[in-house]
């Protein structure tokens, strides 16, 4: 895999960032009651000091680019095998996969509740990546959020959503 | 109130039942952590701060710094039974750590591990509290101008020193003082970068960035760790005590650890496994068996075991005495002292010497609690690293949603939350260090204020920066940070390199040994 092109696109991502800042910043009303700078000059170096460490990215890559070609060395020992990409792909839609999952958790937090929502939630997940353990995911997950519901509701006084265990 | 009577206050306050019990809490919270892959000391002490919101601040402070010197302490565990470091310091315990448990010394080089950090921890708390002292005096007298050129300093240091790239550094920085930027601006009321979000009109929750920086982005790794492969775990067998000969060689090795580590903790931004790689060279350079390195030599455990200790509590002196933290995970903790309403720095040691001087003698006490744990428990604890990591991502994501919902009552964190932990994926990915984002994110209001105070009393005169010896010196120590490490090339360094190359190298040995011999 190419390592540079990742951090090309880096520091194309961070240089845009910095400029969406600093327009951002400019919009920004200034009020300067007793403070001769504003709210804008701070954030302004910081938006600024964004685009020098983009610009820096791109020297150090090419850089590193140019050393690599001198030296003919490429930056992995070993090329990655059909095998491995197949796995990366995997893993990355199991990834997104997840993150999809535990927004819809995060939604249903608190209209459905915590010990319900997490306990389907976790029920999940482990049925995933602890395939085969039907009764020590049950227990894990149901053990889990009561425990973590007794914590936080009785010792800590900080009770979690109901929700329609509250009906 | 001088360091020894402050020693004995602090001895008094630590040893209360209460406190011994959350010290014995937080140093046993910090060793199960520890023995987890992947879940280093800053996600352990984020994922535990919602945890003591109720608590008095001394209690939760001593439970949290519990946690922190604890996991820097069992750290060696994995390095050394399961050829993966628990936290990046210990990367060089590997080396020569997993050689002598498979030559069935693991029971003696967790006992050898357990005492050099024992031995680190205890100097290593003295020294702070003879150091701290005098560097508070001096930094009582520091304005805003030495106050922006230190922080400065620190955020430099830490971009220059940590990841293996000055640009990505200065990134993760730049990013944590965005950040730092958005909600009301204090002198003049604007709301800035709040997107139209009321909920970032109170300022970015520090707590939702590091639980999700630091928590729910290790569980994509967990998540890859289950997918890829498999971890080849030695048991602990042989006799726990090691041997005098032993002994008589790792003593001296642990003194120079804790000498190097202290002074690498003390420095902001180099951080532990700096330390741990300084000692672990040094020791190769003046053995008398410097061939026997990487092959299970019981001084390359002893050193980086006493210098990660050392450096953990080198980095105490900064952040109780200037308020600038040395470290990713004191950063953490110093989040968790602003959230109690503390803010630490000179003033803390007359403002709350109870505080201050508890903190540290309950690492005395934590030290002795955490021998006492390490050595005759150490198998019975080391069963934790049979958890299997499925089960071990739901329960780190169930514990970071509870607790960071519970800190304001509101989903949109828990939105935010996941967000951190795309980003800290993609940090992660990128070979962009997060501790530098950290920084910037908890200094970077100070450092802003500083700035504005420092302009304002001098009528926007930027001269004034230079004129103060103190803020012209440190200005010029960033200068040269930045310029070393552009000119050495920003690689990392040899003996880190050969680090983890051995631990791959291992790691296919074991695994091709495994598909040999599938007993």
């Amino acid at each position: 895999m190419n390592t540079k092109k990742p951090d090309v696109w880096l520091a194309l991502c961070v240089i845009a960032g910095a400029l969406v800042y600093l327009y951002s910043d400019l919009r920004m009303p200034v009020m300067r009651s007793g403070d001769p700078l504003g709210p804008r000059a701070f954030p302004a170096l910081i938006g600024g000091g964004l685009l020098f460490a983009g610009a820096l990215l791109l020297v150090e890559t090419y850089r590193k680019g140019r050393a690599e070609a001198a030296s003919r060395l490429p930056t992995e020992a070993s090329p990655r095998t059909r095998d491995d990409v197949r796995k990366g792909r995997h893993q990355t839609v199991v990834l997104l996969a997840m993150v999809v999952w535990t927004a819809l958790y995060y939604t249903a937090f608190e209209p459905v509740g915590y010990l319900v929502s997490t306990a389907v939630f976790l029920g999940g997940l482990l049925s995933y990546f602890h395939r085969g353990h039907y009764r020590t995911n049950l227990l894990v997950a149901l053990g889990f959020v009561v425990i973590v519901d007794l914590v936080f509701s009785r010792l800590l006084n900080v009770p979690l959503p109901a929700g329609i265990l509250s009906l | 109130m001088d360091s020894l009577h402050g020693i004995l206050h602090g001895l008094a306050i630590a040893s209360t039942p209460t406190h011994l019990l959350y010290t014995l809490i937080g140093v046993f919270i910090g060793t199960m952590i520890s023995h987890l892959p992947g879940i280093g000391p800053s996600a352990g002490i984020a994922l535990l701060i919602p945890v003591t919101f109720g608590m008095d601040p001394i209690t939760a402070l001593m439970m949290l710094t519990g946690i922190y010197y604890g996991c820097m302490y069992g750290g060696a565990v994995t390095a050394i039974l399961l050829n993966t470091p628990g936290d990046a310091a210990a990367v060089m315990t590997v080396l020569d750590g997993y050689p002598l448990a498979r030559k069935g010394r693991a029971a003696a080089t967790l006992a050898i591990a357990a005492v050099s950090s024992f031995i680190a921890g205890m100097i290593g708390v003295t020294a702070l509290s003879f150091v701290a002292v005098p560097l508070a005096a001096v930094a009582l007298h520091f304005g805003p101008t030495e106050y922006f050129a230190l922080i400065l300093f620190a955020l430099t240091t830490v971009s220059a020193l940590t990841g293996n790239s000055l640009a990505k550094g200065m990134i993760a920085t730049l990013i944590g003082l965005a950040l730092a930027t958005i909600g009301i601006d204090l002198q003049s009321g604007v709301p800035r970068f709040t997107m139209g979000f009321t909920e970032l009109q109170d300022r970015v929750n520090f707590l939702v960035v590091v639980v999700g920086l630091f928590a729910i982005s290790e569980v994509s790794r967990m998540v890859e760790g289950t997918m890829g492969g498999t971890l080849h775990t030695v048991k602990v067998t042989g006799k726990l005590w090691f041997t005098r000969a032993e002994w008589k060689r790792a003593r001296p090795a642990a003194l120079r650890g804790t000498v190097v580590g202290f002074l690498c903790g003390a420095a902001p931004g180099l951080g532990g496994t700096l330390a741990a790689m300084l000692s672990y060279v040094l020791e190769k350079k003046i053995s008398k068996h410097p061939e026997e390195f990487g092959h299970g030599a019981i001084e390359g455990v002893a050193a980086p075991e006493a210098a990660t200790n050392a450096d953990s509590c080198g980095a105490f002196v900064h952040l109780l005495a200037l308020g600038v933290p040395g470290s990713g995970a004191t950063a953490v903790l110093m989040g968790a002292f602003i959230m109690y309403g503390i803010q630490p720095g000179p003033m803390l040691f007359s403002s709350q010497p109870d505080l201050v001087w508890g903190l540290i003698a309950s690492m005395y006490v934590g030290n002795i609690m955490l021998l006492v744990l390490n050595l005759p428990l150490v198998g019975l604890l080391s069963r934790i690293l049979y958890v299997p990591p499925g089960v071990l991502l739901c329960v780190v994501l169930g514990i970071a949603t509870a607790g960071v919902y519970s800190f304001n009552n509101d989903v949109f964190d828990l939105y935010m939350a996941l967000g951190f932990g795309a980003i800290g994926y993609g940090f992660r990915k990128l070979d962009i260090p997060k501790a530098p984002l950290l920084f910037g994110l908890i200094l970077g209001h100070t450092l802003e204020q500083s700035f504005r105070q420092a302009l304002t009393l001098s009528n926007s005169d930027p001269r004034v920066f230079l004129q103060s010896p103190i803020a012209a010196g440190l200005l010029v120590c960033s200068m040269i940070s930045v310029i070393a490490s552009v000119w050495t090339n920003r690689r990392p360094s040899k003996a880190f390199q050969e680090a983890e190359a051995r631990i791959e190298e291992t790691k296919h040995l074991d695994a091709e040994h495994l598909v040999e011999d599938p007993r």
